[in-house]
């Protein structure tokens, strides 16, 4: 199982942002497409709504220039098709059916530019230039620590769960047991005792490799900003440029 | 240059590595094996050598450990770790980073050593290696031996005086122990100090130079490896030591009982366009003990898995008794021992453990099968608190419980003592007639103990197969110790 | 307690027990994808992450090693685009769960109970942004006529914001309670704890 948060490929990969970059991106996408800031009315409502688009198509180009066609025609076609839905099949409907489809269609255009956004930080980001990208940021290494140990830990913890799942199929206990509280313990129980010492181990070579000493750790990894990523933060900053304008009534 | 004096050592929430009383001097450049039973003790001289006890392990300790002047007790780790380096047994679970290249760098990094330095000690340490191919790479998809390098690399960058070892070559084919024993010739010409912990022998025979033998926690005797070399197999059996050599293996001939035949038909599976297994027929005895051996990567995991019906994508078909069986039926009728048994106990209590998913007609048999395995006075035990060995037999009661007639045992030695090794193989011996069973191993010992037939894989083929017996041993003695002799 | 720093290996714990408890979150939040069952997440995955959560408290004895963990699930939520509202919301919870537990001497059962419930609040600040700026956001889309907005205002309505936060807590405190069962069924008889 890849269990693909922050595990890259390093070999296979298009256009490289800084992971620096890709933070603002999403914080930029959370302030305007999620949250929805920006005023709602005259010149305003213009703006900001022609911003949230140019950044719901964001993603789209991202994850083409990664090179990862599929999931980007997928994102463009499931939202293009929920914003059809919302904007020509809710004035149709009535009642129960009006609204499951206008809450399924609005929480879907509202947070999927967001996690598609996601889903391409962290599989274009690798550990290690993560990491040095917190570090540039002047981040604790008390949270830089956790986190890299948590990135090297998924693919763990995926495979644990993959063998114990095998094993639970060949004594034929499936997830459609009669009792979902057993399923869950037979499960949880063997995947909580083998990562715990898997962990064991992981900590124990880690700190015979002098990790959480005292000296400031450094880091091999280079990342820096290329013009690529100079064109993401000037729009970003335009952005909450024009958020800050308007919120003074400037616009 | 290594003194310890007169240490002992209780773990704070076990029994098992209690060390009565250690003294034990190592001078530098010297290559030292300890050795001795699972449980004697030597993984924790491992330990008190790179710190983690009484830094990570807790527990009580007496006496002192000394390198040069650094008090190892009383230092931090991460002073101990930039004389000492450490390899551990399981290459999973003792990287930190994703990448080879960060990982190699990883201990440097934590020295605080400036950029540029680090970027050479990487290059260097790879070139020493000889890994510079598997730089920038995903260590997932690497293979154990691959990763057991990139561990020696990252060792071999932060430059310690001291290199310590528990287990190393638990979890290798024999390529990757070729490689960790030229990694290890090469530290030894460097004139760096190396202490090994390890139940396979054979392949430290022209490393080490001096042989520690550990008892019940204190050291029994500390002779030059070439004394060492003297001693009978036989009298490594007694000390509860691995053998030295192939020649004196001999192999008790079994036969397979009844004469059916188990028919494997379109055995191929391939996964992201790599053919991984591709066996067009092959046909087994039934009621064999049918060892498969091969390198990493040969195809032998990918056998057991297609054999158990786990992967589902998988068309092949095993016929038997005029049937022809698929996966699905294959699921029923087979049951995989893992090589971390763990992941196959889910209950609370051993009696609950073998009755999950039992065939209600066994009820009967509970009580047999329990005494006949020795697991009678365990079975109000948590099946997590017990030993390996224990474990085994209760994923082997439940299999037996559940009527499966096809197991799978998956390394079911890696890592043991030569007693344990002998108990896993009477085991197996057991089941010898009543059941058939693949035992996918790198353990030669283990093979001539309870095997009856030997298949051999080789890129997903079967490069071999044939039935074991003193004439035909050397042909799979070659390929286990074609490079040692 | 003296104050005493965390060390590599308190800090290789928060780590191994945070991907623990994230893969956890990340698998039921797939249940979100419907959208329907998005409030669900809140009542779920509380009760479950208590058992990983309870096991994680058994190795937490200095100050700092929950509000890591709950910052590092609010980095988690910012990384897979569900916005930065966790990292505050987690950093105010974790730093009352911390407290929490350290009136119990890091120790009490009962008071670690109580912690999985408070440290669950994290979860809720996925929730924020269907509460605050809703009908903000319509009102871009004024066009579709009151109704729309009243029926889709209504799917979330504002006094579901504190029924989530409510249903947050008690449902992390279920789920330590099932957490320590669990426990004292398995890992104290596996020898783990």
């Amino acid at each position: 199982m890849e269990c693909s948060i922050l595990q890259t490929n390093i070999e296979k990969r298009g256009l490289v942002f800084d992971p620096r970059t890709k933070l603002l991106l999403l914080l930029t996408m959370a302030t305007f497409v999620l949250g929805g800031a920006g005023q709602k009315i005259g010149l305003g409502r213009l703006v900001f709504s022609s911003i949230s688009s140019c950044l719901c198509v964001l993603p789209f180009v991202l994850l083409l220039a990664s090179k990862k066609k599929k999931v980007a025609f997928t994102y463009a076609v499931l939202y293009l098709v929920m914003l059809c839905v919302f904007i020509f099949v809710t004035p149709i409907t009535k009642g129960l059916l009006n609204f499951l489809i206008l809450g399924t269609a609005g929480i879907i255009t509202r947070f999927l530019p967001s996690i598609v956004l996601g889903a391409y930080v962290v599989s274009s980001t690798t550990v290690s230039e993560f990491t040095a990208a917190m570090l540039r940021m002047h981040v604790s290494e008390k949270l830089i620590i956790p986190l890299s140990v948590m990135f090297r830990f998924f693919p763990t913890v995926g495979d644990e769960f993959q063998s114990i799942n095998l094993a639970m199929r060949m004594r034929g206990i499936g997830f459609g047991g009669k009792n979902v509280g057993k399923m869950l313990e037979y499960r949880l129980i063997p995947l909580l005792s083998c990562s715990v010492k898997i962990g064991e181990e992981l900590s124990a070579a880690a700190l015979t490799r002098g990790l959480g000493g005292n000296v400031k750790r450094t880091n091999v990894c280079e990342i820096g900003f290329q013009i690529q990523d100079i064109l993401l933060i000037l729009l970003c900053g335009a952005a909450f440029f024009l958020l800050i304008l308007s919120t003074f009534g400037m616009l | 240059m290594i003194e310890i004096k007169h240490v002992g050592f209780t773990y704070a929430n076990s029994d098992s590595g209690t060390l009565t009383d250690i003294s034990l001097e190592i001078k530098k450049g010297e290559c030292v094996l300890l050795c001795g039973r699972s449980g004697c003790g030597k993984t924790t001289v491992t330990r008190l050598l790179n710190g983690l006890i009484p830094h990570y392990y807790e527990g009580t300790v007496s006496g002192s450990v000394a390198i040069d002047k650094l008090e190892v007790t009383k230092a931090e780790l991460y002073e101990t770790s930039k004389i000492v380096g450490s390899v551990f047994q399981n290459p999973r679970s003792q990287f930190f980073c994703v990448d080879t290249t960060s990982e190699i760098a990883f201990g440097c990094e934590n020295m605080g050593l400036p950029v540029n330095t680090v970027r050479e000690r990487i290059a260097q340490a790879a070139q020493e290696l000889n890994v510079t191919k598997l730089l920038g790479r995903n260590i997932f998809h690497l293979s154990g031996g691959e990763k057991q390098k990139i561990a020696c690399a990252s060792i071999s960058a932060m430059q310690p005086e001291i290199f310590v070892l528990d287990e190393p070559t638990s979890n290798l084919d024999v390529n990757a122990i070729e490689d960790l024993r030229n990694t290890l010739l090469s530290w030894k010409a460097a004139g760096k100090t190396i202490v090994i912990a390890e139940h396979r022998l054979y392949w430290l025979k022209d490393i080490c130079d001096r042989v520690v033998y550990i008892q019940d926690g204190s050291i029994a005797f500390d002779i030059p490896m070439k004394a060492f070399l003297e001693f009978s197999t036989e009298h490594l059996a007694k000390l509860g030591l691995r053998s030295l050599s192939m020649e004196a293996f001999h192999v008790e001939p079994m036969e397979a009982k009844g004469g059916a035949e188990l028919i494997l038909k379109d055995y191929c599976f391939s996964f992201d366009g790599l053919q991984a297994l591709n066996i067009p027929q092959l046909s087994v005895p039934i009621g064999g003990m049918i060892a498969v051996i091969g390198l990493n990567g040969a195809g032998k995991s990918t056998f057991s898995k297609c054999f158990c019906g786990l992967e589902r994508k998988f068309k092949g078909k095993a016929v038997f008794d005029g049937t022809a069986y698929g996966r699905r039926e294959m699921l029923k009728k087979s049951y995989l021992v893992m090589q971390d048994v763990n992941h196959q106990l889910f209950c609370e209590s051993v009696m609950d453990e073998i009755q999950l998913g039992m065939d209600e007609e066994n009820m009967n048999d509970v009580d047999t099968i329990l005494k006949e395995l020795g697991l009678a006075d365990l079975s109000q035990r948590h099946p997590m608190s017990l030993s390996g060995g224990q474990k085994q037999r209760v994923a082997i009661a439940s299999a037996i419980l559940a009527n499966k007639e096809f197991l799978i045992f998956d390394e079911p030695t890696s890592g043991l003592d030569f007693q344990h090794m002998e108990q896993t193989a009477g085991l197996l011996r057991s089941l010898w007639g009543r059941k058939t069973a693949f035992i996918i191993t790198h353990d030669p010992e283990l093979i001539v103990r309870c095997c009856t037939h030997v298949l051999k894989l080789e890129q997903g083929c079967v490069a071999d197969f044939y039935p074991l017996f003193n004439e035909t041993k050397n042909r799979f003695a070659d390929f286990f110790y074609k490079n040692n002799n | 307690m003296k104050k005493e720093k965390l060390n590599g290996k308190d800090l290789m714990n928060v780590g191994i027990y945070s991907a623990i408890y994230f893969v956890i979150v990340f698998v039921i939040a797939m249940l979100g994808y419907i959208p329907i069952f998005m409030p669900l997440i809140c009542v779920i995955a509380p009760i479950i992450c208590g058992i990983p959560f309870m096991l994680f408290l058994t190795k937490v004895k200095k100050f700092g090693m929950i509000l890591i963990m709950s910052l590092i699930m609010g980095l988690m939520m910012l990384l897979t685009g569900m916005g930065y509202y966790s990292i505050i919301v987690g950093a105010i919870s974790g730093l009352a769960a911390e407290a929490v537990y350290k009136s119990g001497g890091y120790k009490s059962v009962v008071k670690a109970v109580l912690t999985s419930g408070v440290f669950s609040i994290w979860m809720w600040g996925n929730f924020i942004p269907l509460f605050t700026n809703i009908d903000q956001y319509f009102s871009t889309r004024q066009d579709y006529g009151q109704e729309y907005i009243d029926t889709l205002t209504s799917i979330m309505p504002l006094w579901m914001c504190p029924v989530l936060f409510i249903a947050a807590i008690v449902c992390g405190i279920i789920g330590g309670l099932i957490g320590k069962n669990l426990m004292k069924k398995h890992f104290v008889k596996a020898g783990i704890v």
